[in-house]
């Protein structure tokens, strides 16, 4: 029988997203082929969570989901205590979501020095330094679940991984969740009347969208194998980076009527040359119903 | 003897007080929380749309529906169409779905001695997931109902490709689950007809008769129901005896001492929630008739759970045939939320059970917000003679395995509960 690499599920301060996410993927079969989880939050495993904490059991790739922080508690012992005891054992170390990445929605609770493991938003923090070289970061608030997979398969076959800044695998972080977006026409022309619930328009002029300043793979792989959430008319919420989640989600922050963030790369000055001549033109097919006569 | 219960969605410490070889209390002790109420303070009123489904991975889409109803509840009046409401209907019933699957493929199934099978618990639940997205983009953690409808627009087309995903797992429930005809399932109101099947319930279902379980997981036979929507009924059952007006002002939720959990109860009793006291609100023929002979018992509640599945499914199909397209998915409150100075409360019937969350908003943000989940009714218990629903269930049981199945039966959650 083939050697399965061996994985250890590890939840913290978590909601459970990713893990449910993860459950989504397409090819699991084929997945539980090739892995075993030591142990993992819902599927049946090997060990218990006991056993986990009580002995060392070999296993190749950690995995933590969930916010870390100096004084949470699993089952009873330091939730770092288990993640400094595993780290050791790993060859790599994966952080499954935005939690464990940057910190997400749990770095506002009330434990001590609540991060992701090497950043607190976009910052570095120093702690698990000599574990940055073993890390890979996974982010997203969920985790796209192939993105999680195929990376656990680069991993396996030795694959060496072009990572951003953030350790994120520029295979699906290097796309910003704009890209592939039904709605490009509406923002390439600046088409700024979009209203909810509707086909048309786009979401980056009034309603917050941050797809053009999010990296992430959600309108190159879809989600649930079908759709994304700006192509179904919800604004990007930017879950996938450091910042999330910023505030006042669903509205444009705006100087002079100017956008104060604009997409990835581009200045100031670009982007208004870019405006004053799309501004300039009206295209009648972007001012109609798409399925109208 | 301490127990610690895993893979429940996290983990809770269950702690046995043995007397005369029986369990004579339980204590039910959830070990950490997330303090979701507090980072939503001052927050802008809609950002709760987006932090609230992170309350759950497995129900966050009921989070998400509960938030943006106490929102809209911040309004004197406020207009949603028709098509928006059935649209939050339907993804809020899909979510139900994919966790009924879950739970007795991933949780039921192996304490009756089978392999956990994943593979039968998600193939259906990612044909749910899928549903979910068509309308909010993804699953899990959209965000796409919002004040005033939902954000997306269908087509025709959309439906016809809904259609294939609630077919498909209609077909999964009739091959694996019981093979019954889901239309003839919904008319039967004799268990004998269920147990003279075949399928992975029915298995389940006779070794609960054959190891003489019957009698085990029963509580206090009392029910409560406050999410109504066009397939739920709100209202008690009391030893079947049922009443529909409820005030939502006399939940009460109290700080435990020895949990993070916080315990529910209405007018100081525990109730049970959750898909029997659905179907016994309802009166649902097959699950009135599996009380009548074993009352409250782990058999009913796990019958009430999976029956719940074919039940929304087929309702599911008829809801979709009085979608009038034309509608509009969203309209624009007249007033913006943030200049209201207001509260608002909803209840939701998430998978577990009711969902409540109460808003309070002022000077354009969130003063306060409380989130009250079904685990909580269900697991939070009091001291001694005022036993919670689950421990009242677990008490005089002789041993522990037996106990953990029955606190399973409930569909524990420890997520929601240590939001
Ligand atoms: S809606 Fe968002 S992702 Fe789509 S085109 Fe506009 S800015 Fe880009
Ligand atoms: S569209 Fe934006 S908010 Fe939604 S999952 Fe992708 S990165 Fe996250």
């Amino acid at each position: 029988m083939k050697k399965k690499v061996r994985i250890l599920w590890l939840g913290l301060m978590t909601c459970n997203g990713n893990t449910h996410s993860f459950l989504n993927y397409p090819h699991l079969e084929q997945f539980f082929n090739d892995f075993e989880f030591i142990y993992h939050p819902i599927i049946d495993s090997e060990y218990s969570l006991e056993d986990i904490i009580s002995q060392d059991i070999a296993c190749d790739v950690l995995l933590i989901e969930g916010a870390i922080a100096d004084d949470f508690i699993k089952a009873d012992v330091l939730g770092i205590d288990i993640i400094k005891k595993y780290s050791k054992i790993v060859s790599k170390i994966v952080t499954v979501g935005t939690c464990a990445t940057f910190g997400g929605i749990f770095k506002e609770s009330h434990y001590k020095n609540v991060s992701g493991l090497h950043f607190r938003e976009d910052k570095r923090t120093e702690k698990y330094n000599h574990l940055f070289e073993k890390t890979i970061s996974i982010s997203g608030c969920p985790i796209h679940p192939e993105t999680l997979v195929s990376t656990l398969y680069a991993i396996k076959k030795g694959l060496s991984l072009k990572l951003d800044s953030y350790l994120r695998p520029k295979d699906y972080f290097a796309y910003t969740v704009h890209n592939g977006c039904t709605r490009n026409e509406y923002f390439e022309y600046k088409v700024d009347n979009h209203h909810f619930g509707e086909l048309e328009g786009c979401m980056f002029y009034d309603h917050g969208c941050q797809g053009p300043l999010t990296h992430g793979s959600c309108n190159k792989i879809l989600w649930n194998e079908i759709n994304s959430k700006t192509r179904a008319g919800l604004p990007c919420m930017g879950c996938t980076e450091p910042s999330f989640p910023k505030q006042n989600l669903f509205s444009t922050k705006k100087n002079m009527g100017i956008p104060e963030f604009l997409p990835v790369g581009v200045n100031k000055r670009v982007y208004l040359t870019l405006a004053g001549i799309t501004k300039a033109f009206k295209i009648d097919r972007l001012q109609k119903k798409l399925l109208d006569d | 003897m301490i127990k610690l219960i895993e893979k429940i969605e996290g983990e809770a410490k269950l702690n046995f007080h043995f007397k005369n070889n029986k369990i004579d209390n339980v204590d039910v002790d959830f070990m950490s929380t997330r303090h979701i109420e507090d980072i939503l303070k001052g927050k802008s009123p809609l950002d709760a749309l987006v932090i609230n489904p992170r309350v759950c991975g497995i129900c966050g889409h009921a989070h998400l529906i509960a938030t943006v109803r106490a929102l809209e509840d911040c309004y004197e009046s406020i207009e949603i169409s028709n098509k928006a409401k059935i649209i939050r209907e339907l993804t809020l019933n899909f979510e139900l779905i994919q966790n009924h699957f879950k739970w007795f493929y991933l949780t039921i199934f192996p304490l009756f001695g089978f392999k956990q099978n994943v593979m039968k618990a998600v193939i259906p639940s990612q044909l749910m997931g899928k549903a979910i997205a068509l309308f909010g983009g993804q699953y899990p953690h959209t965000s796409y109902a919002i004040v005033g409808g939902v954000v997306c627009e269908i087509t025709q087309m959309d439906l016809i490709k809904l259609g294939h995903y609630i077919d498909e797992t209609i077909q999964f429930f009739e091959k694996n689950l019981l093979d019954v005809d889901v239309q003839m399932l919904q008319d039967c109101d004799n268990v004998m007809n269920v147990l003279s099947k075949s399928g992975d319930l029915v298995d389940v279902l006779h070794l609960i008769e054959k190891n003489g379980w019957l009698e085990y997981g029963k509580s206090y036979d009392r029910f409560i129901v406050f999410g109504e929507s066009s397939y739920f009924t709100k209202g008690k059952s009391i030893k079947t005896r049922v009443m529909h007006n409820l005030f939502l002002e006399d939940v009460i939720e109290s700080v435990s001492t020895t949990s993070f959990a916080k315990s529910v109860h209405y007018h100081g009793k525990y109730y049970e929630v959750g898909p029997l006291s659905r179907a016994m609100v309802k009166k649902t023929p097959l699950i009135k008739d599996a009380h009548k002979k074993y009352t409250d018992s782990i058999f009913t509640r796990i019958l009430a759970r999976v029956c719940e599945i074919s039940q929304l499914l087929l309702h599911c199909k008829s809801l979709i045939t009085e979608l009038d397209l034309s509608e509009p998915s969203y309209i624009k409150p007249k007033m913006d939320i943030t200049s209201l100075n207001s509260s608002g409360s909803s209840a939701v019937e998430a998978a577990r059970g009711t969902l409540i969350h109460k808003v309070v908003i002022e000077d354009s943000l969130i003063k306060s917000y409380e989130i009250i989940t079904p685990t909580q009714w269900n697991l939070c218990g009091g001291v001694n003679e005022n036993h919670g629903v689950s421990q009242k269930a677990m008490i005089g049981l002789e041993n522990i395995e037996i106990a953990e199945l029955v606190f399973k039966s409930f569909d524990v959650c420890s997520v929601c509960t240590t939001h």
